[in-house]
């Protein structure tokens, strides 16, 4: 019986990445029957395969690492090489909502009176619930950098009990940041700086879920021993992108909450 | 310094050259002078003082100003809806 004379991983055909792009067509196409003809159905339907998709694809991968040894170095440092590059990537995507924003504020137009804010915008006062949000991901930093070092030195209870820290303060941004769109007094629809604003921060908002998201699968796994001191890129791969949702948060309220108020 | 605005205005052709607007989109430079001749005209009539000298300003922006965006500002500032301070 033949066996494999290398370290590398070649992954069994699945059939996560069709449905992964079924689904990904499904929603597309889907909001535009939503735009044009009010049906919700084959959006939804999009998403909920979307979700099977994911769900089956990143339990398979855990299958393939944690239960099967499929992960060895080469094949990790190819992993970590991706998330980074991933990260990468959505740090250009949102290197492209900054320069929309800073286009329009740095030469604010006649229509907007020429100044930024523009008339009658009233900003969120940045030292109020912004400073809160800034305090609370900041502090989620140093708690999933605790998370780590706990890994590391094999602390099982205090893994647990940092990880769900860090994620509390995930779910408390969230709040605080829902109450803060609740009660603003501009909207998207408000000229520019609404745009700008609500996409901007939309965007961010949908990456502290995700990335809470991340971070409660691997609170899940770890109190299911998954992890070891030496082996556990999937955190790993949690705590980079939470830093890196951090850091966006960092630009977004220099750039806009402060600069821009 | 009323007969120098006196002979600049008999001398008036068309807006010179705004070291302020240097490129060729001069945009800023017909909503700055807009601005400009109607904070004149609010502070010298607030001083009670001859507005003459605004009229550079205005000359200006009537040199520069597309018709459609003066009417459009015009109409705004009569209703209360103009964005820029005067």
């Amino acid at each position: 019986m033949a066996h494999q004379a290398h370290a590398y991983h070649m992954v069994d055909p699945s059939p996560w990445p069709l449905t992964g792009a079924i689904a990904a067509l499904l929603m597309t196409s889907g909001l535009a029957i939503w735009f044009h003809f009010h049906s919700t159905m084959l959006m939804t339907l999009g998403l909920v395969l979307t979700l099977l998709t994911m769900y089956q694809w990143w339990r398979d991968i855990i299958r393939e690492g944690t239960f099967q040894g499929h992960h060895t170095p080469p094949v990790q440092k190819g992993l970590r090489y991706g998330m980074i590059l991933f990260i990468t990537s959505e740090v250009f995507f949102f290197l492209g909502f900054f320069w929309a924003f800073y286009h329009s504020s740095l030469a604010p137009t006649p229509e907007l009176g020429g100044c930024w804010p523009p008339t009658g915008i009233i900003p969120l006062d940045p030292f109020e619930v912004p400073l809160l949000n800034t305090a609370v991901l900041l502090a989620s930093g140093v708690t999933v950098t605790w998370a780590h070092h706990s890994i590391m030195e094999g602390e099982r209870k205090q893994t647990i009990q940092s990880l769900a820290l860090t994620i509390l303060l995930g779910f408390y941004f969230t709040a605080l940041q829902a109450m803060e769109y609740y009660e603003a007094p501009f909207t998207i629809a408000d000229g520019v700086y609404g745009s700008t604003f609500f996409v901007a921060t939309g965007f961010h908002g949908l990456h502290v879920i995700i990335g809470s998201t991340f971070l409660a699968v691997c609170l899940l796994r770890q109190i299911q021993y998954h992890f070891t001191s030496e082996h556990h890129f999937g955190f790993e791969a949690a705590a980079w992108y939470w830093h890196f949702v951090d850091v966006v948060w960092l630009f977004l309220y220099v750039s806009i909450y402060w600069w821009g108020s | 310094m009323a007969e120098d605005v006196q002979q600049k205005l008999e001398q008036y052709r068309t807006a010179p050259f705004d070291a302020r607007f240097p490129n060729q989109n001069q945009t800023r430079n017909c909503w700055q002078n807009y601005l400009d001749y109607y904070r004149c005209q609010k502070a010298l009539d607030a001083k009670g003082v001859d507005t003459a000298p605004c009229d550079w300003y205005k000359r200006v922006y009537k040199s520069l100003c597309p018709l459609s965006w003066i009417e459009k500002w015009d109409t705004q500032r009569e209703d209360g809806t103009f964005p820029g301070k005067i």
